[in-house]
């Protein structure tokens, strides 16, 4: 295993996702709400590609619907097996059931390399370069 | 790429894949004026039907059209991605749960004109697809000659019904289709879909309120209308029949036949055409297909079931491809004995359905 650098932050916005693949493992890197995480793109159900995004309803009282965890809930296309993007755990049995998660580091870009440069005025055709040290 | 390229192993056998019309003006097109005016389409319609998703949502084929609707795409999707070397498409036109009897006769026939046309004609150079010829039981003279229609196609393997019924299976009223099936030899597979819709009779003493009772509760169907059959003498009257039981699971058949046996000893007065104990008449007439495999979380107790329901003769695979619980057959079922593997996946569809 070793720490790959999969994109910038601003390829991937809030509520979008970005697929790769990294050491022979299909991963989503997801941006919930700022935060990113990033899950095994395989269900343990049935191995299909875990890919859709969504909120889900909280446990309630019967009869109650409660909504939540806006952008925070995979549900598998297949079977609609519901996961915690934010820990991989999935929502109907979360100690026996999840996805493989990874550590996710969000490093500031190196600015990159560049000739100094400086200010330029033109005062009728002459071309002034003025030197601020 | 062929199916035999694909791996050194030998190719499984798909029971239960679904064909879907790219819209229903495909289908319109094989209907009289009258019909074609009035055909919208429909099912279960806003009864029961998957909250979140009725198909896979990555089986929307790349060149348009709904999932389940490009033969090609289904090629890559399904066949090639799973070697599988023939696929038996059960087209679910809705027809049975219609009060005007005639308009799901048209719609039965439309479907049947469009599969010929389609998936088990130009679209079958390679003879991947079988297919089953789709009836309206509610009216079984229709069905009878609908059946005498189709069956001479190469490409037909079996009749198709619906489990959703205002009869049991084993009542006479339906013999006409059993005599049409028994002349051409054609098993007749049950598919549930349209149990307690329209005309048809819930399996259940009440109306389940969500999606996941009625899902869950569609074994009741199955086992209801094996009972039928199986106390009515259908396997006496017509020893030629026989019976594919379809997307209702397989697990429920263990206690029920050890239920049925038990009374049969004591109640056999009743009924003395059926001239042996019932699971007796299984091997020879009934086949189960696996999805939606229900596997609990000991794979032991998994693997005893099997035993028990003698799936080793019993039991075929079927994925329901393209639908939400489709069963990956590579990773729906625990580890197999290869011997049990084989019978599932492809040695008793392949005896079933005559395919080699």
């Amino acid at each position: 295993m070793g720490k790959h650098k999969i994109g910038t932050t601003s390829e991937i916005q809030p509520g979008q996702r970005k697929i790769v693949f990294l050491e022979g493992l299909s991963i989503g890197v997801f941006n919930v709400n700022g935060r990113f995480y990033a899950m095994k793109n395989v269900c343990p159900h049935q191995q299909a590609p875990l890919c859709k995004v969504t909120g889900t309803t909280l446990p309630s009282k019967p009869g109650e619907f409660l909504y939540g965890r806006e952008g925070e809930i995979i549900r598998c296309p297949w079977h609609g097996w519901e996961f915690d993007l934010t820990d991989g755990r999935s929502i109907f049995d979360p100690h026996k059931c999840w996805v493989k998660t990874y550590d996710v580091e969000v490093e500031k870009a190196e600015e990159p390399p560049r000739a100094e440069t400086f200010p330029v005025e033109v005062v009728e055709e002459h071309i002034f370069v003025h030197i601020h040290r | 790429m062929t199916v035999q390229e694909n791996s050194g192993k030998p190719g499984i056998i798909d029971c239960d894949v679904h064909p879907i019309p790219k819209s229903l003006d495909q289908i319109r097109q094989y209907m009289p004026k009258f019909w074609r005016d009035r055909f919208r389409g429909g099912g279960r319609g806003l009864f029961y039907g998957n909250p979140f998703h009725g198909m896979r949502q990555d089986a929307i084929p790349p060149d348009g059209g709904p999932a389940g609707s490009d033969p090609n795409f289904v090629r890559k999707q399904l066949i090639e991605e799973y070697n599988i070397k023939k696929a038996i498409l059960i087209p679910r036109e809705n027809s049975c749960q219609f009060p005007d009897l005639d308009f799901g006769n048209a719609i039965a026939s439309a479907y049947n004109e469009w599969i010929a046309d389609t998936w088990i004609g130009p679209d079958n150079p390679d003879g991947v697809f079988k297919s089953s010829i789709v009836i309206n039981h509610s009216d079984p003279i229709a069905a009878a000659k609908e059946i005498d229609r189709w069956a001479g196609h190469k490409h037909i393997v079996q009749v198709t019904t619906d489990s959703g019924a205002r009869f049991l299976m084993g009542h006479r009223n339906f013999h006409p289709i059993f005599e049409a099936c028994c002349r051409h030899n054609l098993p007749l597979a049950i598919h549930p879909g349209l149990d307690g819709i329209g005309i048809n009779i819930l399996p259940s003493p009440g109306n389940p309120s969500h999606y996941i009772e009625w899902h869950t509760c569609m074994s009741l169907s199955f086992m209801a209308h094996l009972v039928s059959l199986l106390t009515e003498g259908t396997f006496e009257r017509y020893p030629d029949l026989r019976i594919v039981l379809v997307e209702g699971s397989s697990t429920w058949i263990v206690p029920l036949m050890w239920r049925l046996d038990m009374e049969y000893k004591a109640l056999r007065y009743e009924i003395p055409w059926v001239k042996k104990r019932p699971s007796e008449y299984l091997r020879d007439h009934v086949r189960l297909t696996t999805q939606p495999l229900e596997r609990p979380d000991n794979d032991e107790d998994f693997l005893h079931m099997l035993r028990m329901m003698d799936a080793e003769h019993l039991l075929m695979f079927s994925s329901d491809y393209p639908h939400w619980d489709f069963d990956n057959p590579k990773a729906a079922f625990p580890k197999l004995p290869e011997k049990l593997y084989n019978r599932i996946f492809f040695e008793n569809a392949e005896q079933f359905y005559r395919l080699d």
